[in-house]
């Protein structure tokens, strides 16, 4: 058994700890009685993954096994996570894979012809030819694609169908294909508290139209955290929603948990504490730093997309989505649950290389902002590690670079709308809807391989409980301008980006560097 | 990313910070809670148990540790003799307040004996890295012996002994800090009895003041230190390890207090281990008990001292 999360509180032993930059990171000294977080020791990951995927199949909670439910001349969908999951990218087999395989293979023994593949990409950009079969296998990818292996289209119309209306008049509206289906099978990886459960169909296959009822400013200033499913609103939606589906699709999900194996063995040391460090794990960082400085940016940028995570896998559990995801929950907490004593005056995070929506891409500045103000800073339980009106000291150098292909509504967004306000709601209320209906963005959406027009809106509001929450937001190493844009300030450094911070939180703040990945659910109390 | 203006030298202090030489950083102290007790050393020591590896031994032992030993300190030895006509593995077992002990006692050894002695080293000590462990055994015959109740003292010692080696032990489990001795742990007691061996006390003294715990190298002057050979105890038919350890305790005591009683006197001395271990001053500060403890030996031995300076 592994060792627990615990909070380290820097002492005069205690070396230079690894903060995250993008695509770097670096090693720094923090100030005596700095604390940090670090979630447990990574869990031993399932020796035989196939079996227990059978086992799962076979077992479910809430629901029949998984054969029972097949039958020949019955219409099966068989959804799937996209690429934003999980992070970074597992090598292969993706666990996706793995559980499509056995799940077809109990399919094509009861004789069901009818069989679609759909990833559920919501307003994500498509995944590529080469992403589809990296994820569901070479197999799985020869016999379906492309006629029934597809990415989900929430902008076709006549693809799409409305489910139900929810008690709060919250739309339920999902791919038809789907929800005309006699049995779903959902396959799910989780990383973060926040995935799998009611989200999985009820956003993964949702339509812009049922989708705002969730993604807006209100909910996710109400959602604290988003991680924390009981405390967050967002996840309430996606329960009432998941009801409303329940009373008219049968789904059976399929959700699996990863251990804490973030990063491949030659950068092994990311995962270790620092003081653990072996001669090799110091040498190898040392040949990283220069190597990475070395490397033209688009070799680097090839490199950490390429280095793909040997997670272990925690658990599998089928059946019933009410029923499987406290199952799933639990193994989260169990690999990032970390108790943490109360807040702190200021708190730190290096943002890693990755988010959810750059995958084999870029990380552009509103990217950097809702992973570092939404995604890490909503790693918690009951509180956030800074008080509020606090200071949030986030390491990125935020160049101000786009991928033209990928977002194309950014780089408007980033442009014309950042340019004017930075407030999530006025955004909301003036843009959202131009963006989100945008004939352009709609197009390249559907067609091509962009994220849809509305969602750096949402990335946006992603941060709002961050923006409400924090007195001030200071980026180490920022590109000037870019944050500028963005409406932070930056520093050179983290002495300077303290000494910032003093105007706010006073001359002898408390500190909590908050380390990840692997990434620690911060519960705070 | 790369910072403007940074070096590998820059990058390498940063890395160094809070870390040794060998690149080894302190446990936080808000991390010590959470450790795992080190991996039981894996490090293999049956090479350095071969021939070709005890001749290599032997050669440095008496070519290079004695000499260089000999020459920094003026040991002084006495009670080889009690070691005349023993036969079979002994476990040598001995007080421990220096770096200089192993050396002092595998010097002072007859040859018979220093050729096929294995030396006790701690496991997370001398045996974490792969360079000082490959030394430890090559260069000492040493074996990892756990500190902290492991495995390695129950699986490999009696190994040793089944195959004829004797043995070096200091079952106080490490150097003292203070100079004085510690609690005499039952480890070799054990083995003894377990195996019907005999045990020779052994007692170090000087070895504090001529290179306590920090230092790297004796102090300048050459400092006298003794290394006492006792009686060889053999374990009773009905003896306990514990009776044996507490024997075997009062023996090293003994032996301690020759330096300043004499041999006589430290046998008239007729109490018993649990207050004839050499345990310091007693109801004195720590400053005291280190004063003096590295209070360095005469020169020559001199007999009992006066009482009121014993």
């Amino acid at each position: 058994m592994g060792r627990p999360g615990f909070v380290l509180e820097v002492d005069e032993r205690t070396p230079a700890l690894l903060v995250n930059e993008g695509e770097g990171a670096r090693l720094e000294r923090f100030p005596l009685g700095t604390r940090v977080i670090y979630p447990p020791d990574s869990l031993p990951g399932i020796r035989d993954v196939r079996a227990a995927i059978r086992h799962a199949l076979l077992h479910p909670h809430g629901d029949d096994p998984l054969p029972a439910l097949l039958r020949p001349g019955m219409r099966l969908t068989v959804v799937f996570d996209d690429i934003s999951l999980p992070l970074p990218q597992m090598r292969t087999p993706d666990m996706r894979q793995l559980v499509i395989e056995q799940v077809l293979e109990y399919a094509a023994a009861a004789g069901v012809d009818d069989v679609e593949l759909l990833a559920a990409n919501a307003l994500h950009r498509r995944m590529t030819a080469a992403e589809l079969r990296r994820t569901v296998g070479d197999r799985v990818f020869r016999s379906f694609f492309p006629g029934h292996l597809k990415n989900h289209d929430a902008e076709d119309r006549a693809n799409l169908t409305e489910v139900g209306t929810t008690r709060h008049g919250e739309v339920v509206e999902i791919n038809r294909r789907a929800a005309e289906s006699d049995l779903i099978v959902y396959v799910n990886i989780t990383l973060t508290g926040m995935s799998g459960g009611s989200k999985s169909v009820a956003v993964g296959l949702a339509s812009y139209r049922s989708l705002r009822h969730h993604h807006n400013v209100h909910t996710l200033r109400h959602s604290r955290s988003f991680n924390d499913p009981p405390k967050s609103a967002m996840h309430h939606s996606y329960d009432r929603m998941a009801g409303v589906l329940a009373d008219n699709v049968r789904v059976f999900t399929v959700e699996s948990t990863v251990n804490g194996d973030s990063y491949p063995p030659q950068v092994g040391f990311m995962n270790r504490r620092e003081w653990e460090w072996s001669a090799a794990d110091q040498a190898s960082y040392l040949a990283f730093r220069k190597l990475n400085g070395m490397a033209p940016a688009k070799l680097r940028r090839q490199m950490w997309q390429r280095s793909y995570a040997p997670y272990g896998i925690t658990g599998v559990h089928a059946g019933a989505p009410a029923d499987v995801h406290p199952y799933t929950l639990a193994a989260v907490h169990r690999q990032q649950l970390t108790e943490v004593d109360g807040q702190s005056d200021i708190g730190v995070w290096g943002l890693p290389f990755i988010c959810p929506y750059n995958v084999n891409s870029v990380m552009n500045p509103v990217l950097v902002m809702s992973l570092g103000l939404g995604y890490l800073f909503n790693l918690y339980r009951n509180k956030p590690i800074v008080r509020q009106g606090g200071v949030g000291i986030f390491y990125h150098p935020m160049p101000a670079e786009f991928h033209p292909v990928h977002h194309p509504s950014y780089i408007d967004f980033y442009e014309s709308v950042l340019s004017r306000t930075k407030d999530p709601a006025l955004i909301e209320e003036k843009y959202e809807e131009q963006f989100a209906t945008d004939p352009w963005y709609t197009h390249l959406y559907r067609t091509s391989h962009a994220y849809h027009g509305v969602h750096p809106l949402y990335m946006w509001y992603w941060g709002a409980h961050a923006l409400q929450h924090l007195g001030d937001v200071i980026f180490v190493g920022a590109d000037r301008g870019a944050a500028a844009r963005l409406g932070f300030r930056t520093a050179s450094t983290l002495g300077d980006a303290l000494e910032m911070a003093r105007e706010t939180v006073g001359s002898s703040p408390s500190i909590t560097y908050h380390h990840s990945p692997p990434l620690a659910l911060a519960d705070v109390r | 990313m790369r910072r403007r203006g940074e070096g590998v030298r820059a990058g390498l202090r940063l890395l160094a910070h809070g870390r040794d030489l060998r690149g080894r950083a302190r446990v936080p102290r808000s991390a010590e809670q959470w450790e795992e007790p080190a991996e039981p050393g894996r490090f293999p020591t049956a090479w350095a148990r071969t021939p070709v590896a005890g001749a290599v031994r032997y050669g440095l032992q008496r070519g290079l540790l004695k000499p260089t030993t000999w020459t920094v300190v003026a040991p002084q030895v006495e009670g080889v003799e009690r070691l005349d006509g023993l036969r079979g593995p002994v476990v040598f077992v001995a007080n421990h307040a220096s770096h200089l002990d192993t050396p002092l006692i595998l010097g002072a050894l007859p040859p018979r004996f220093a050729r096929r002695i294995a030396v006790g080293a701690a496991a997370d000590y001398f045996f974490d890295t792969p360079w000082r462990a490959a030394l430890t055994a090559l260069a000492l015959n040493g074996f990892p012996v756990e500190r902290r109740g492991g495995r390695r003292l129950k699986s490999l010692a009696p190994e040793l002994v089944a195959d004829g080696w004797h043995l070096l032990l200091f079952p106080e489990g490490t150097r003292s800090a203070d100079g004085w001795m510690n609690r005499v742990r039952a480890g070799s007691a054990h083995l003894c009895c377990g195996y019907g061996i005999p045990a020779v006390p052994v007692a170090v003294r000087g070895s504090y003041a001529a290179m306590p715990r920090g230092r790297g190298w004796p102090v300048p002057g050459r400092p006298r230190v003794s290394v006492r050979f006792g009686d060889p105890l053999l374990p009773g038919p009905d003896e306990n390890a514990w009776d044996f350890n507490a024997r075997l305790s009062t023996a090293v005591a003994r032996l301690w207090n020759e330096e300043e009683l004499g041999w006589y006197g430290s046998l008239r001395d007729a109490r018993e281990a649990a207050v004839a271990r050499p345990a310091g001053p007693a109801k004195a500060g720590s400053w005291r008990r280190a004063w003096e403890a590295s209070r360095p030996l005469p020169k020559r031995h001199r007999g009992p001292l006066p009482e009121d300076d014993a």
